[in-house]
């Protein structure tokens, strides 16, 4: 199979799974006890109130109408609005973003730029006390919840260091420098987890390298041996860690959502909870849909990556 | 000859191997000694926590928030709550719901996720694709998410952590087990078992079940532990159990916004989760030196 004909290959099935989940998440969210409509108006509405706005929302059309209608809204880009502000979805999730994605970002930046030179220290000197020191430090960051990092956070320096607040965000637009240390912390909860897989990756992955022949030979050949690790190891090393990394990306969701929550930061997270708490449900299967199109997306543009620098992967390969 | 075949007797055959293997890499390994210490020193206080907790958990009977004190009258080793209720019973009591809950819920998406990956690693064809294309649906939704529509419908229940998290596993097991299976189809005892007759259900079962294994056990612990991670999120976040149930992460949840005053109510069951995932994680990565799996290796 070739470069083309697999990626439109994979590209279809990724649309079919975002398909199917959409439609799961149609009919789960028609599955939730309650009338949106009475939910909108209150409980002391009544009956001809309720059963207009059943006519608004389209819930009085039959089942295959309203999919029908919700599908073709869904391709136009359009998630529905806020049972409460009456706000578009997309948009009230887009204003959401900026701190879960500055989150991220930070987060993983922090987490690349400690864990593979610590990862890469551990396989040079494997056995050694640098090799022990990085891996108990790398399994423990990932044996805690982001969310309990963030505590301990406030207490041992939001706390003591004053510059450094425990609570809000600032945007970007407001200046780097109150941005950066308003996220610092929730990007270090979030990141602390996230380097120690990418610490081990790193390790494991440039263990592999070492004992590979080309570096025998380049060994061999008198190069010395951190020219030898910088020009053949490093590149092959960081391959897959740089694709796990991505897809590691995706799972960064749940300890963000919590991590928003300890640092009382109104992002993603925060939108999404408040929403459950009021029933808002078209921004509930908005999130849902949104996060699993940039999930199976992003997985897939990992996928196509891999194999272009890779190309010894097969195409359609069995995994 | 056919009728005489015992496919009992390979399965018995290679789980006793697999399981010298793991008594070998058990015993030598410190990682190992300690994970498996302190997982069975968790598991007994939370199966034994009727006899041996101090209070009745949900006794709201003691000073309001006093610090841990191991002697005296009032003596609470952990401390008290902002209810005045005892931490160190709360928290036996709540090790019962977060083991049982991860441990149910890895077992649940290892049953669903083996049997997927055996069915179309073993069938191929169009079968192979159906479902290899469904664990690529349970795989795109976001667990939290998962767990919050499960919440959405059903209400707060011990149940719809575990589904959710089970859900968010399928795809694991599904596919380490069918790519195991790919290669194990192809060895010549199981050409020679079809010869004799023996159906697809005992070959699959009996035959190559066994040989897929290590690679299995090693990621149902790597997932034990990211599931107690994940309940406790679920618990803190408030989307999990019910907010009186006192499980790890709910325990430290309520003990958030009350760190300056009482900073043992959210700091000790954090410390708690954090010795308990490091034991099973170094325990998983000492089996996977053992059995020198490859897969898994993302924890």
């Amino acid at each position: 199979m070739g470069v083309a004909e697999y990626t439109i290959k994979r590209t279809i099935q990724a649309v079919a799974v975002v398909y199917v989940v959409a439609t799961v998440v149609f009919i789960a969210i028609r599955s939730v006890p309650g009338d949106p409509a009475r939910l909108i108006l209150g409980g002391d509405a009544d009956a001809d109130a309720i059963a207009a706005m059943r006519r608004e929302l389209g819930l009085d059309q039959p089942m295959y109408v309203q999919y029908f209608r919700w599908m073709s809204d869904l391709l136009r880009g359009d998630l529905g609005e806020s049972i409460y502000t009456g706000e578009p979805v997309i948009g009230r999730i887009v204003g959401a973003a900026e701190p879960s994605v500055s989150i991220a970002v930070v987060g993983i930046c922090i987490a690349m730029a400690v864990a593979i030179p610590a990862g890469i220290l551990s396989a040079t000197r494997q056995n050694g006390w640098e090799d022990y020191v990085a891996t108990l430090v790398s399994f423990l960051s990932i044996s805690m919840p982001a969310f309990w990092i963030g505590i301990v956070l406030i207490l041992v320096v939001a706390t003591r260091v004053d510059a450094i607040p425990s609570y809000g965000y600032t945007p970007i637009s407001e200046g780097i420098r109150p941005w950066l240390l308003n996220i610092l912390l929730p990007s270090l909860a979030v990141g602390l987890p996230y380097a120690g897989i990418i610490s081990r990756m790193t390790r494991s992955s440039m263990l592999d390298v070492l004992s590979q022949d080309y570096m025998q030979t380049a060994r061999a050949k008198g190069i010395p041996p951190r020219a030898a690790l910088l020009k053949h190891g490093l590149q092959n090393a960081l391959m897959p860690v740089v694709t796990v990394a991505g897809i590691l990306f995706a799972l960064l969701l749940g300890g963000i959502v919590a991590v928003e929550i300890v640092f009382g930061i109104q992002g993603f997270g925060r939108l999404l909870i408040r929403s459950i708490e009021r029933q808002d449900f078209p921004i509930v299967q908005g999130s849902v849909i949104i996060v699993s199109i940039i999930f199976v997306f992003m997985n897939l543009v990992v996928d196509l990556l891999y194999m272009s620098i890779n190309p010894k992967v097969r195409y359609g390969g069995e995994s | 000859m056919a009728t005489d075949h015992r496919p009992q007797d390979g399965w018995l055959h290679t789980s006793i191997g697999r399981l010298a293997q793991l008594k070998q890499a058990v015993s030598g390994d410190p990682k190992a000694i300690f994970g498996l210490g302190v997982v069975t020193v968790f598991l007994l206080a939370a199966i034994l926590a009727p006899e041996l907790a101090p209070h009745d958990p949900m006794a709201q009977e003691f000073g309001i928030m006093d610090p841990p004190r191991i002697v005296g009258i009032d003596a609470h080793p952990l401390g008290t709550d902002s209810y005045g209720r005892d931490l160190l019973s709360r928290i036996m009591f709540g090790a019962r719901i977060s083991l049982g809950v991860s441990l149910g819920a890895v077992s649940l998406g290892a049953l669903v996720g083996v049997s997927l990956g055996l069915l179309a690693g073993y069938s191929g064809g169009w079968i192979d694709d159906l479902l290899m294309r469904f664990v690529d649906v349970t795989w795109a939704f976001p667990w939290l998410l998962v767990a919050i529509m499960l919440v959405a419908i059903f209400g707060q229940s011990v149940w719809n952590v575990v589904f959710a998290i089970a859900f968010a596993y399928i795809d694991d097991f599904a596919r380490i087990t069918r790519s195991e299976v790919l290669s194990i189809r192809e060895e010549e005892y199981i050409a020679a078992a079809k010869n004799i007759g023996v159906s697809d259900r005992d070959i699959m079962l009996n035959e190559v079940l066994p040989n897929a294994v290590a690679p299995l056990i090693v990621q149902f612990t790597v997932l034990v532990a990211r599931a107690m991670l994940a309940e406790s999120t679920l618990s803190f976040l408030g989307v999990g159990v019910k907010p009186t149930t006192p499980t790890w992460g709910a325990l430290l949840g309520q003990g958030r916004g009350l760190i300056e005053q009482a900073w043992w109510i959210s700091i000790i069951p954090g410390i708690l989760i954090v010795i308990t995932v490091l034991g099973i994680n170094l325990f998983g990565d000492s089996l996977r030196d053992a059995f020198d799996v490859q897969q898994g290796e993302s924890v």
